[in-house]
């Protein structure tokens, strides 16, 4: 990145040691600590572990629970994204909202949002007595997942469409004889092909990485996953074999982690440096010359309205049943009118929301602000692409990122537990190496925005390194570093699977309350509890909403 | 098809009656005309943002159109309430950026419209390998666009537009992004090519050397218009006003006074005139829409008039441009550019003096 050669060469210098030391702290000790503990006690306990039926059989449920959420929310994703940017389906600005909407919230509130509108005594069964069954058990765990997942496909699936697949590559094959479905067969998925295994990666270690859907829905069920098992684990954790078992299974998360992400991200990065000769395109222009005529735009209206009882069904009615479940008095009561109340609420705010409230906006301020500038170190570094040094840097922040919650959480607490157990600080050190590699891609991001030449026109203008950087750099950069700040913020806030392992009595985040509250069997306050979470979430999302709106 | 008892090779290769397009509310072509001949080059020519690459893409099908007809090979394949997609429609295009698909190399990039007629993958790589070879670029048959220069992409681009084995090709500025003598290269090769396969050609561009070079027909398009067309001597010989003179090459005005028309006839549609220009008295070729006694605005072309002469005039500016020099002088009727073989004989400052040899009278 041109942009970013002079403070490269300034950081080689001064901040590689500290980005190297804060890599250590943060992710090194904590994993070597957890290698340590889990291989400790020799291969025999390891290998006993691992062919305890109960621990085998949670992995082998993670296993194939995950690699179908990967198919499913891939090809749902991709199909997404194939509506949205190429078939010029009408309100296709709507169905964009529509497929982001599940981002905002938490997967667990969602798999909630299930048992209240599919489940025994949930809307379908209170008016249509029918209910989904299968819903507690791999099905719902499987179902719910995708439904989280496929706004991850569809948003990198949709960015390669729009950015590297230029429409005239499409266009030239209709030219040259092909139909839409040849076109699609042979040229749009094969140029689609690394996005989609990216996908695939993605929605694999989401899935594998999943701790509250499959805590609400299949716990009840005796169903276990390694992430539900490691909580009961921990749990225990005055058993130190349970704890050493939690150590064991974390480390074969990180193992799995690593297989899946380790050979596609050098695949990937082998591609994308092949690419760099070819052309980048029009954005999101669609491609006509489908049947275009009366029968074409029918055949759009369907595809549409498909989506949109998609969207229904799988995100707006289960968002539904928790706003419904909140504003009714109890549970079994029809959600009419004539039962609402707003004592909910009153019991959620009263009870533990404000606590929780101030401990997750607190930390989510907390990890945002520390982590930008964390990312920023590592994308000036790796900037200059050319240093070694700087890759591997980037290497290790991503293997934060990509390595499981749980698994980072029990490595998190096996290293800094003795000083800081029950703290804010041992979550937020958890959050800074988990989210690090995000706020790295989000800086990168923004550096790739700014125009090469702009910091060299400013320094050939007279102005110095630094000067140019507050006065050209800083302004055309904010909009796009505040944007990654408040998307640091949102994963914070939604945060679950390490702040369920790591949150004392003083601790608990927001997230940690709502599931707490859920497994108690208190689905009326879980529930105020839970919209107020995602309306929180909703209205610190907003602005990122507009921004994207003016940046288009 | 519907015309099924007239020969269709006899047909024009593409037929556009009253053409409209439009994006969201607004029509960028209204009302559009054009006929394209049976291996006919007609060349779009218009600045940037004329709707010339829109008049492409519909006639392509890659956009629908909102009001006329498009008919290719005298078959309809466009119209409000019709619209069959581009591999229904006898054309083939050539991209501005060439448009190479990353993932197939230049052989299976050629063959790819070959096998979409159905013919089997080792007789369409032979038939590729054919092209490739016609186009001198056969030793790249296995590479891929990322392995090509951008001349190489689009001779490979080319390539594929000639396999498909259309009536009419659609060029859009296929030489945009390549440069100098590659830019010539590929011009010729289009229209050996073209000329082999007896395809018509429908090709936009703002470049204007290009249009007159390449084209059997030039088309003047502004603002989604055809504001003149004619062969390319007659649109820059006679262009119907200022912008279009600007528009087909090089054009000086000035202003004159047309005092009256001498006897005997002066060649390609101009007559010997008196003129009064700056208040001297000059006879010289003149032609135009209005001849009629009075005050007029002159085009002058760089090599309609002369260094040396009755006219005064004052030397602003000296281009040397290898071959030939132009030179901007500055006189009382207005500048005037006067382009003159080898270097330069003047130097700025000098009042050589001018002569006017023709011109054309613009409209007012």
């Amino acid at each position: 990145m041109a942009a970013s050669g002079r403070l490269g060469r300034m950081a080689d210098l001064r901040l590689r040691p500290l980005a190297a030391v804060l890599l250590v702290v943060l992710i090194g000790i904590p994993i070597a600590r957890l290698l340590g503990v889990a291989l400790g006690d020799g291969p025999t306990v390891v290998a006993a572990t691992l062919t305890d039926s109960r621990v085998a059989g949670a992995i082998g449920n993670s296993l194939w629970t995950a690699a179908l959420v990967a198919l499913l929310a891939t090809s749902g994703g991709t199909a997404l994204a194939l509506a949205t940017e190429r078939a010029g389906l009408p309100g296709t600005a709507w169905i964009r909202a529509g497929i982001l909407l599940p981002l905002l919230c938490p997967p667990f509130v969602t798999a909630f949002g299930w048992t209240r509108a599919y489940g025994p005594r949930g809307l379908t069964d209170q008016a249509l007595g029918i209910e989904l069954p299968g819903l507690y058990g791999p099905l719902g765990i499987v179902l719910v997942l995708a439904v989280a997942a496929a706004p991850l496909a569809w948003l990198i699936v949709a960015g390669a469409l729009a950015s590297r697949l230029e429409p005239d590559l499409e266009r030239a094959a209709r030219a040259a004889g092909a139909g839409p479905g040849t076109t699609l067969r042979t040229v749009t998925l094969p140029l689609l092909r690394p996005a989609i295994l990216s996908a695939l990666v993605v929605t694999f270690v989401f899935a594998v990485n999943a701790f509250g859907v499959p805590a609400i829905l299949g716990t009840p069920a005796g169903f276990a996953t390694i992430t539900t098992r490691m909580y009961q684990d921990l749990a225990r954790s005055a058993d130190p074999a349970a704890f050493v078992e939690a150590g064991i299974l974390a480390a074969t998360l990180v193992a799995l982690a690593l297989l899946v992400v380790g050979p596609a991200d050098a695949w990937l990065t082998g591609r994308a440096a092949a690419r760099t000769a070819e052309t980048a395109g029009g954005r999101g222009a669609r491609v006509p010359g489908g049947g275009r005529g009366a029968r074409g735009s029918r055949a759009r209206s369907i595809a549409a309205a498909g989506i949109g009882l998609g969207f229904v069904l799988l995100t707006l009615l289960p968002l539904c049943a928790v706003l419904l479940t909140a504003l009714t008095r109890a549970v079994g009561l029809a959600p009419v009118p004539g039962n609402w109340t707003l004592a909910n609420f009153g019991e959620a705010l009263d009870a533990r929301f404000g606590d929780a409230l101030a401990t997750s906006l607190l930390l989510a301020a907390a990890a945002a602000t520390i982590v930008l500038p964390l990312g920023a170190l590592l994308a000036v570094l790796a900037g200059r692409s050319r240093t070694r040094g700087g890759n591997v840097l980037r290497t290790a922040a991503t293997l934060g990122f990509a390595l499981p919650g749980s698994a980072l959480a029990v490595a998190v607490l096996l290293a800094y537990g003795g000083w800081l157990r029950d703290t804010l600080a041992i979550i937020l050190v958890a959050y800074l190496a988990k989210f690090w590699a995000l706020g790295q891609r989000q800086v990168a991001g923004s550096l790739e925005r700014l125009p090469a030449d702009a910091l060299r026109a400013a320094r050939a203008s007279g102005a110095g390194g630094w000067t140019a950087v507050r006065t050209i750099g800083a302004p055309l950069l904010r909009p796009s570093l505040l944007a990654g700040w408040i998307v640091v913020f949102l994963f914070a806030l939604h945060e679950l699977t390490m702040s369920s392992l790591l949150y004392g009595p003083r601790s608990a985040t927001l997230s940690v309350v709502v599931l707490n509250a859920q497994q108690l069997g208190d689905p009326t306050v879980s529930a105020a509890l839970a919209v107020l979470l995602v309306g929180l979430i909703a209205v610190i999302a907003l602005p990122l909403a507009f921004m994207a709106r003016a940046r288009t | 098809m519907d015309a099924a008892d007239v020969d269709d090779r006899l047909l024009p290769a593409a037929e556009l009656r009253g053409l409209a397009v439009g994006y969201g509310e607004r029509l960028v072509i209204d009302g559009l005309d054009l006929t394209v001949a049976r291996g006919e080059m007609v060349v779009l020519l218009g600045p940037s943002g004329s709707s010339k690459t829109t008049i492409l893409a519909a006639v392509a099908g890659f956009v629908p159109v909102r009001g006329g007809e498009i008919r290719i090979a005298g078959r309809t394949v466009a119209t409000p309430s019709r619209h069959d997609p581009p591999e229904r429609r006898d054309v083939a295009v050539v991209f501005q950026g060439a448009a190479l698909w990353p993932h197939l190399s230049a052989a299976d990039t050629v063959a790819y419209p070959i096998r979409r007629r159905g013919t089997g993958p080792r007789d369409a790589d032979r038939e590729a390998r054919r092209i490739l070879g016609r186009l001198g670029i056969e030793d790249l048959a296995g590479r891929r666009p990322a392995e090509l220069s951008g001349g190489e992409q689009q001779r490979v681009g080319l390539g594929r537009a000639l396999a498909r084995g259309a009536a009419l090709h659609l060029l859009d500025e296929p030489t945009a992004h390549l440069d100098g003598p590659l830019r010539d290269r590929l011009l010729d090769e289009i229209a050996a090519t073209r000329r082999e396969s007896g395809a018509a050609g429908l090709y936009a561009t703002h470049d204007t050397g290009e249009a007159l070079a390449i084209a059997d027909r030039v088309a003047l398009v502004r603002a989604g218009r055809i504001v003149q067309a004619g062969s390319p001597t007659e649109v820059y010989e006679a262009p119907i006003d200022t912008w279009a003179a600007r528009l087909t090459g090089p054009a000086s005005e000035i202003e004159a006074v047309l005092v009256g028309f001498g006897s005997g006839s002066a060649g390609f549609g101009g007559e010997l005139a008196e003129l009064d220009v700056g208040g001297v008295r000059i006879r010289s070729r003149i032609d135009g829409a209005a001849l009629g006694p009075g005050p007029a605005r002159l085009l002058i072309r760089p090599d309609w008039a002369a260094l040396g002469g009755s006219l005064p005039g004052r030397v602003g500016a000296v281009r040397f441009r290898g071959s030939h020099t132009d030179v901007d002088l500055d006189t009382p009727a207005g500048a005037v550019t006067i382009r003159r073989p080898g270097p330069p004989s003047v130097g700025v400052g000098d009042t050589p003096g001018w002569s006017l040899a023709r011109g054309r009278i613009l409209p007012t």
